[in-house]
Order: structure tokens, then sequence, then C-alpha cells
């Protein structure tokens, strides 16, 4: 391929989606659609993925030790807890470490700090806060704990069964993921079909010019190549409306929900995922259904 | 330079062309005349791989044509012109841009158009009309601009397929004219046509196509049915 023919098909690329600007509308505001409906659905799949993620991790159980027990009673006591199969660490923080933890986080107040130093033994318990391997082992580890083996030990078993709400968030993950499906499907097939459409108009307006490029020995890959060029200009402009839409609600939108489901979390920069990444996607998803169906249209209707 | 042999041609139950022998030599003039639907047509499709044959063989200069490669097939068109009864012409163009575009889609950069273009619209006596849109032209003139396009490529064989088809008298015998100055400046001319006192005032070659079958061959020939 030389320049002047890459230039020129470029140009006659260009001159259809003009010509047709109606129909080139269209098609690429149906394959706009199509992204956008499939951007959304992924920052909602990213967003549950790593709701459900955050929520997991704070799942424990914390266990409260009777005040005044021995260290090495604690300790022992801790030992035989971690050899629970189910259990993935056990986090201990003796009652000595507890009353230092809790007068360095309040140095600064001269009330609490007077407080403390007028206390002659230590009023804090020894804690043990467990994490299960699987969530679903959490309640039984709990009663576990909670039963008359460790009863003169343990003051008190907290638990908090976030269980249901990552159930639920699961649930959810899966309805946008099956629900998602379906409708960048659907919409996929109607962009397919109007872009099909817009396509053999293009060869039906051009039919005169296509037939004497034939008959004066143009190449089939320079006939067929300005069709394509149109579609590719269908899959740049809807990807780069797509992705106009969604920089607000990446950059603005995005930080507060991710600020609201975990305070201090955060999607950038973190791997979860990146904008550059869901705008290539983009981009692939509208060259490949634009493309597809360009290919469809001039292999029934351009006679070469 | 082109050679038929027993070529058979074959739509459906129809047989356009049955057991077609025929030779054309370098910058020969032939008519080819009959009835329409005697397969005349046909024999120029095949010429230039818009059809494709059902038996014997097509040689151009020694290639058999049925041969070529479908991607190779713009190639083979490039040194065949082709002008037909409905002349063809892009209504938006001029008759400049018309035979630009000839020139374009086969990759020709813009000063080789800007400098071939006019030699071939002087050629075919329309270098005053270049600005004209063919509907600013008369029948004959437009088949002419049509002709200036075939030419573009220096084609070595020229095809005209009922040319004068539409045209009057005195347009008629401006596009013949045309035909033999370009067959005397070396270009191998096969003209199709019905047009028994056109043929009649060529003198050349002439081979009669009748029901597929070639029937008649007579070197400076006159019509005859």
């Amino acid at each position: 391929m030389d320049s002047i023919s890459f230039l020129r098909i470029i140009k006659i690329g260009f001159v259809n989606f003009w010509r047709n600007r109606w129909l080139s509308l269209a098609a690429t505001m149906v394959m706009t659609i199509t992204l956008v409906i499939f951007s959304t659905l992924f920052l909602l799949f990213i967003l549950t993925n790593y709701s459900i993620h955050t929520i997991s991790n704070t799942v424990d159980i914390s266990v409260y030790f009777k005040i005044g027990l021995a260290e090495q009673q604690t300790q022992k006591i801790r030992d035989q807890i971690s050899q629970d199969p189910r259990i993935k660490e056990a986090d201990y923080v003796s009652a000595a470490q507890a009353f230092d933890n809790f007068k360095a986080a309040h140095q600064n107040d001269p009330l609490i700090t007077q407080s403390l130093n007028e206390l002659t033994e230590n009023p804090l318990p020894a804690t043990l806060h467990v994490k299960a391997k699987n969530l679903d082992d959490y309640p039984g580890i709990a009663q576990q704990l909670e039963s008359d083996q460790y009863k003169n030990f343990v003051d008190k078993v907290n638990f908090e069964d976030n269980r249901l709400v990552i159930d639920r968030l699961n649930k959810i993950l899966k309805f946008i993921v099956t629900f998602g499906i379906i409708l960048v499907a659907v919409f996929a097939l109607i962009a397919i079909l109007v872009i099909f459409n817009t396509i053999t108009l293009t060869i039906y307006n051009r039919k005169e010019e296509v037939e004497i490029m034939r008959l004066v020995g143009a190449t089939n890959w320079y006939i067929r190549s300005p069709f394509l060029t149109e579609s590719i200009l269908y899959s740049i402009f809807s990807t780069i409306i797509t992705v106009a839409l969604f920089v607000p609600v990446y950059y603005k939108v995005l930080p507060k929900v991710i600020a609201y489901v975990s305070p201090g979390g955060s999607v950038y920069g973190n791997g979860l995922f990146n904008f550059a990444y869901l705008a290539l996607i983009l981009f692939a998803l509208a060259l490949l259904l634009s493309v597809a169906s360009t290919m469809l249209a001039i292999r029934k209707y351009l006679k070469i | 330079m082109i050679k038929f042999q027993n070529v058979v041609k074959q739509y459906q139950d129809n047989k356009a062309l049955d057991d077609v022998n025929l030779q054309v030599h370098h910058g020969e003039f032939i008519s080819l005349v009959g009835v329409s639907g005697a397969g005349k047509s046909t024999l120029l499709k095949l010429i230039i791989g818009e059809e494709q044959i059902d038996g014997g063989r097509i040689l151009i200069d020694d290639v058999d044509i049925s041969q070529v490669k479908k991607s190779d097939l713009p190639y083979l068109r490039r040194k065949i012109g082709m002008v037909f009864q409905d002349i063809k012409l892009l209504p938006r163009r001029t008759a400049f841009e018309n035979v630009a575009f000839a020139m374009e889609v086969c990759g020709h950069n813009l000063a080789k158009i800007k400098s071939e273009v006019p030699k071939i619209l002087d050629l075919v006596g329309l270098l005053h009309k270049k600005d004209s849109f063919p509907e600013e032209m008369s029948g004959g003139e437009k088949q002419r601009v049509a002709i200036a396009r075939a030419l573009s490529h220096r084609p070595v064989l020229l095809l005209a397929d009922e040319p004068t088809g539409n045209l009057d008298e005195v347009n008629a015998g401006e596009v013949l004219d045309l035909l033999l100055k370009i067959n005397q400046l070396g270009t191998t001319v096969i003209l199709a046509t019905h047009a028994s006192d056109l043929v009649n005032k060529i003198k050349k070659r002439v081979v009669t196509i009748e029901s597929g079958r070639i029937t008649l061959q007579q070197e400076k020939g006159r019509y005859k049915l």
C-alpha cells in the first residue's frame, strides 16, 4: 500500500461518513449507548467487587479476656485457640500493650493522661482478634469461644456478622454480571444491525463508483477500505464520546462512592482498575462490533 | 494476443457461448457482430475476468486468465480498457475528474494525473470540455470521455460493448472515428455492435456470432446475418 492510496481511502471514508451524516450519527449514537451501558456496568462491577473485598476484610471476632488474668494464662489460651485449623490468624494484644496503645493514642489529651496516671492497675483487658479462613466458619468459631471451655477466662466475645451484607452484595454482583451481559449483548446486536444497514446504504449510494472502480482496475482492497474506514470512524467517535462522559464519573463521583464504602480507600493506583484500560477496552469493543458488521455488509452487498 | 480455445459459458440452462474459437492479434481492429443476446457482451466480460468460463481456455499473451488469481484481476483490467453502451460516467464529476478518477483509484499521484489527463482528453478531442459535467455534454462527447477514461492506463486492448448503441448517426460516427484512431496508434480494439452500417464503413475483420457460436469470420468484411 502506498501513502497516496492510503490517504485517498481515508478521505473517501470521511466523505462517506459526511454524505450519510444522519445515518452516521445514528450509528455512532447506538454504538455510544452500547459503550455507555458497558462502562456503567463495568464500573458497578468493579465497585461491588471492591465493596465485597473491603467488607470481607472487616469481619472478625474480638475476644476480650477477663481483667486481671496473668499474661501466661492468656497466652496459653491464645495458643490453644490459634491451633484451630479454621482460623487464618489470631492477633493478640496483651493487657499491657493495650494500655500502652491507649496511652499513646491519647497522649495529647491532658485529662485522659492524668486519669491514667492515677490508676493503680490496668483497666484494659487483653484481646485477641480472630480472622477465619472461610467466611462461613465465623459463627462456629464464635460459638466455641463462648462455650464453657473458655468461660473462666473470656469476658466477652464480640462478633460482628457482616455475612448478610456480603451475601447480599454477592447477589448484586451476580445480578450485575448476568444482567450486564444480556444488556450489552442486546445493544451490541442493535449496534451491529444499525451499522450493517448504514454501510449497506453507503455501498448502495456508491454503487456506480464501485462498479467503475472495478472496471478501471482498482484493487479489492482499495474498493473495500473506505467502508472499513467509515466504520472505524464510528468506533473512534463513540469511544471519544463515552470516555468524555465517564471522565467526570471516574474522577469526581467514584472517589466519593469509594470513600463512602471504605473511608480512606481508593481505586486509583492500587491496580484495581485504570481508566486508560477502560478506554482501551471500549475502543476494542467498538472496533470489533463495527468492523464485524461492516465486513458482513461488504461480503453480502459489495460485489467485487 | 488473445486466444479463445473451445470456450463454453453457461448461464443455468442457457449456453451463452458454445465452443468458441477465436484469435485476436496485436494491433487488430475486430468488429464482433450479432443480434442482442448472441453472446457478444459475454465474450467481452470473459476477457476482463468479470465472468468465469465453464469450459475451454482463454489466453491473453499466453496467460490463461482462468488461472489468474482474483486478487490479480485488477492488474489485468488495467491493461484492458472497456467502454459500454450506458457510458457509466460519474454524474457529479467533470470530464477531467472522471478520467482522473480512474487514475486515482489505481494509485497514480496528483502530478501524474494533472499532466496525463489533459493529454488523453486532447486525444479524444475534448480538452475544451474538461470542466463540463456529463449532463452538459452530448451523448457522443460523453462516450468519448468514457473512452478517455478507458485509455488512462494506456491499455494494450480496448473493448467497446455497443458504444454507439444510444447515439445518433453523427455522434456514432465520431465515436467510431475515435476508436479507429486509437487503433492506428497501436491499441488492439474489439468492437461489439449490431450496427450494420457502422461495421460496413470500417472495412476491417468482422466476426459474426449467433446464439453463442461464431458462424462467420471475414477479413475486411461486411455485416451479414
